[in-house]
């Protein structure tokens, strides 16, 4: 039995096009055909997670009930009822499978957890965020037909865009007049080829090529301070490309397949390499995570802390949460030492970088601004980055612990 | 709406017309030229891209190299090295390295597939490691490695019905790499089951061998590893400028003595220090070779298939047959009655079929500073392989006659005690 890696070879893009054909052509004529669409899922989702991959398989199916009996549950006590901790429970409970999935590996010697599969914490995302918009009312009418939809919408199943369930209902429940489908269609094949080069030319020069050379220097370099080299400079910055370009590939991947099927995904990366200070960093990279984050822990947090009046400063609240937000984003990346560092590193860039902001919004007139500024405030923000990146890729437990 | 189409897939349509057409057509594209550099670095790299691929092989092959088949050992590149010696002392001819750890004959068999050409009533040295004939054979995901969808091609393009190349066609069926194209997998078996392909299949395989050939051509000399080239002229730069065995051989003394010393099995202590000592401390590798034993494997087949195409191609082939490090064995309790049994069905099967070139020096596993490490020639010994193998590639040799047996590819000569070789002859 075939099995495949989501957008890894040139079969997987070909089985695509032949798949999406059909749909294409009747989207063109106004029609979408909801049978086929679903048909075309399963397909791919068996391409995914069957085959050798079948306990992963499994996985899947068992934790899409789960969440479904959540999500459908609570939308039926939320019609008549709002209890507060009754909501906290079912996030919880929302959340629960993609905890021991995280946690599994650091308390098991590395090794995976048996309900893990390719995509979990993109759905969990999904799902809990169907939950909070239920609690909000902004979510009225939860279908689980949709919620299905919404949740294994096989282009963006393994690593998003986290879409938003509101957002793909009304696209799917649609179907785009001719022309602005063309527009989508021209996009979505444009948005494959620019991903074709940054996954498979630049993510393989940088990733496969480069990337365990210098590794390998670095590992022969150490003995300085902090075992610190200049091929370990060198693999910081490899290393920031290779995710930039393997992950904006692979997200151009699903973006583009989901606009050729008339859907509107979200896009992930807008330049993250001009942002002049980190924030702005973070509206440009991985933007659907940090969305996420920022509506459903971010903002759910100051909201909480201001209601509770537990800080006097709207500033120390502001902090607190920034400090929080990532430190949960760095355990979401696994329970490591470097994931929950990468966070809290990027917690306190966040505050330094506000504070600076609101000191030169005060002292307009004494602190220029001009074109050299501007310039290396891009290179200082791209540089601390890539120097997030190195604590994230994980070479300094290797440089540092490994013997 | 046409027009806007066609606007949006016509570039579309148009590269993958593009690829295809280059892909698959039979024309090469002036990347036929491969530069001395190029084949100096190819020659020595072990780059398993060089060793799946055929372009550069090709190339180099035609261009005065020789091919050295082996595994392991050709990495272990010091001053009395084949490759090093033959550049030194301005050889007539070069070693182009085939095999690196992991490779074994049914590799070997494969790899000489697409360079036919270049084998056909030429000479060429094989290296045998005996470690090689354990009772599973070959390793699948070592053999899936170096597997390559080109030479499989390439080979059932012009594949024979005969026994030879049904028993290749079923042990590579036992392999998981067979698997990796399912239209050559329904190929091999047909060809296990000793039917000719269908048409289509015919078609196909000429059409995936060109597209394979075009990438290689296109891709292979991308990032060839150029460290080993760098360590075969430091090296030469260690030796006299002048050739005498004897001022060589106490070289080889002397640098096997500079290098050895920090263990009591004269392993070198680079290699000692990576790994070995760690291990040896725990006492574990105390006799843990007692039982081991390199006389039942279906490794003698596989060795046949090499056979058998030397033979179809009139190659000339001198054989290279290792000792062990003797302290090592004995620390191992690896058993000497074995070894000398393994080497008695190696020569039985070498020389009963016109093999008779062969370079035995399995008794030389006492000799200080023969070996680098536990079971690879280092100094004096590779010095030893280079006294022989020299005036073979360079005298002209008598034209082999050999005549070789499809008993080979029997479950009875695989599982065969060498003990009853005698009778086995008799029998036959």
């Amino acid at each position: 039995m075939l099995t495949f890696e989501p957008y890894g070879n040139p079969t997987y893009f070909a089985l695509l096009g032949v798949a999406l054909l059909p749909l294409m052509i009747g989207l063109l004529y106004g029609k979408r055909s909801r049978l086929y669409e679903t048909l075309v899922s399963i397909f791919f989702l068996v391409l995914t997670f069957g085959g050798s991959k079948w306990t992963q398989g499994v996985a899947l199916i068992i934790y899409i009930l789960y969440e479904v009996v959540l999500t459908w549950g609570y939308a039926v006590y939320r019609r008549n009822h709002n209890s507060g901790p009754l909501f906290y429970l079912m996030v919880i409970l929302a959340i629960a499978p993609l905890t021991i999935v995280k946690v599994t590996p650091a308390v098991e010697n590395g090794q995976a957890s048996l309900i893990g599969f390719l995509g979990v914490s993109y759905l969990t995302f999904r799902a809990v965020q169907t939950m909070m918009e239920t609690r909000d009312g902004t979510l009225k009418n939860y279908n689980i037909m949709t919620f299905l939809q919404f949740m294994l919408f096989f282009p963006t199943i393994s690593s998003g865009p986290i879409d938003r369930y509101r957002r793909f209902e009304a696209d799917y429940r649609s179907v785009p007049d001719r022309d602005k489908y063309l527009g989508m269609l021209q996009k979505g094949i444009r948005y494959l080829f620019v991903g074709f080069m940054y996954k498979f030319i630049l993510a393989y020069y940088f990733g496969t090529i480069l990337m365990p050379k210098l590794q390998l220097m670095a590992m022969h370099s150490r003995g300085g301070f902090l075992d610190i080299s200049w091929p370990l400079i060198g693999y910081m910055y490899c290393y920031s490309a290779d995710l930039f370009f393997d992950f904006a590939g692979y997200s151009l991947f699903a973006v583009g397949t989901s606009y050729i099927m008339g859907i509107a995904t979200p896009m992930n990366f807008n330049q993250p390499w001009r942002s002049p200070n980190i924030k702005d960093f973070w509206n440009r990279w991985h933007i659907t995570l940090s969305f996420w984050f920022r509506d459903f822990i971010y903002m759910r947090l100051v909201f909480w802390f201001m209601k509770h009046r537990v800080f006097k400063k709207p500033t120390t609240t502001a902090n607190v949460t920034y400090i929080i937000n990532m430190l949960i984003m760095g355990f979401w990346h696994g329970v490591t030492w470097y994931y929950i560092t990468y966070g809290l590193f990027h917690g306190v860039a966040l505050v330094i970088n506000d504070t600076w902001l609101r000191y030169k919004k005060k002292h307009r007139q004494s602190v220029p601004h001009n074109k050299f500024t501007q310039i290396f405030a891009i290179f200082l923000t791209a540089n601390l980055v890539c120097f997030s990146f190195l604590i994230f890729s994980g070479i300094l437990d290797k440089i540092w612990f490994l013997k | 709406m046409a027009k806007r189409l066609l606007r949006i897939f016509g570039p579309l349509i148009l590269a993958a017309i593009l690829v295809f057409a280059v892909l698959a057509s039979p024309v090469t594209f002036g990347f036929k030229h491969i530069s001395t550099t190029r084949e100096r670095q190819a020659a020595v790299s072990l780059s398993p891209n060089v060793l799946r691929g055929k372009h550069i092989k090709e190339a180099a092959l035609s261009d005065g190299y020789v091919p050295f088949f082996g595994s392991s050992e050709w990495s272990r590149i010091d001053p009395m090295h084949p490759s090093v010696l033959a550049q030194k002392y301005h050889r007539d001819y070069r070693p182009f390295l085939l095999g690196a750890r992991g490779t074994q004959s049914l590799t070997q068999f494969f790899v000489m597939q697409n360079i036919q050409g270049q084998l056909r009533n030429k000479k060429a040295v094989f290296f045998v490691s005996p470690q090689w004939f354990v009772k599973g054979g070959t390793r699948k995901d070592a053999f899936g490695f170096y597997y390559s969808q080109l030479q499989t091609a390439e080979w059932l393009t012009h594949y024979r019905h005969d026994a030879i190349d049904q028993y290749a066609a079923k042990r590579l069926l036992q392999m998981p790499a067979a698997k990796s194209d399912h239209f050559i997998y329904a190929a091999l078996q047909r060809v296990a089951a000793g039917k000719s392909l269908t048409k289509d299949q015919r078609f196909y395989l000429q059409t995936r061998k060109n597209m394979l050939t075009q990438e290689d051509q296109f891709f292979s000399g991308i990032n060839l590893p150029s460290q080993n080239l760098s360590r075969v002229n430091r090296q030469a730069k260690k030796l006299p400028t002048h050739y005498s065995y004897s001022a060589l051989d106490r070289l080889g003394g002397q640098l096997g003595k500079q290098a050895t010393g920090n263990n009591p099995f004269q392993i070198s202590d680079k290699f000692y220090n990576h790994g070995l000592k760690q291990e040896i401390k725990t006492g574990n590798l105390k006799d843990f070779q007692k039982n081991l034993s390199y006389l039942q494997s279906p490794e003698y087949s596989d060795f046949q298939l090499c056979l058998d195409q030397f033979a179809r191609l009139h190659t000339d082939v001198l054989f290279i047959i290792p000792p062990i490090n003797q302290r090592w064995q004995k620390y191992t309790g690896l058993s000497e009655t074995m070894l000398k049994q393994f080497d008695q069905k190696i020569h039985y099967q070498l020389q009963s079929q016109g093999f008779n070139n062969i370079v035995d020096l399995s008794d030389k596993g006492n000799v200080p500073y023969f070996m680098t490490d536990t079971i690879h020639p280092g100094w004096r010994g590779w010095l030893a392989i280079d006294k022989r193998v020299d005036p073979f590639l360079t005298k002209k040799q008598a034209q082999p006659r050999y005549h070789t047996s499809d008993k080979f590819y029997e479950k009875q000569w695989q599982q065969l005690e060498p003990s009853q070789l005698s009778q086995y002859e008799n029998n036959k």
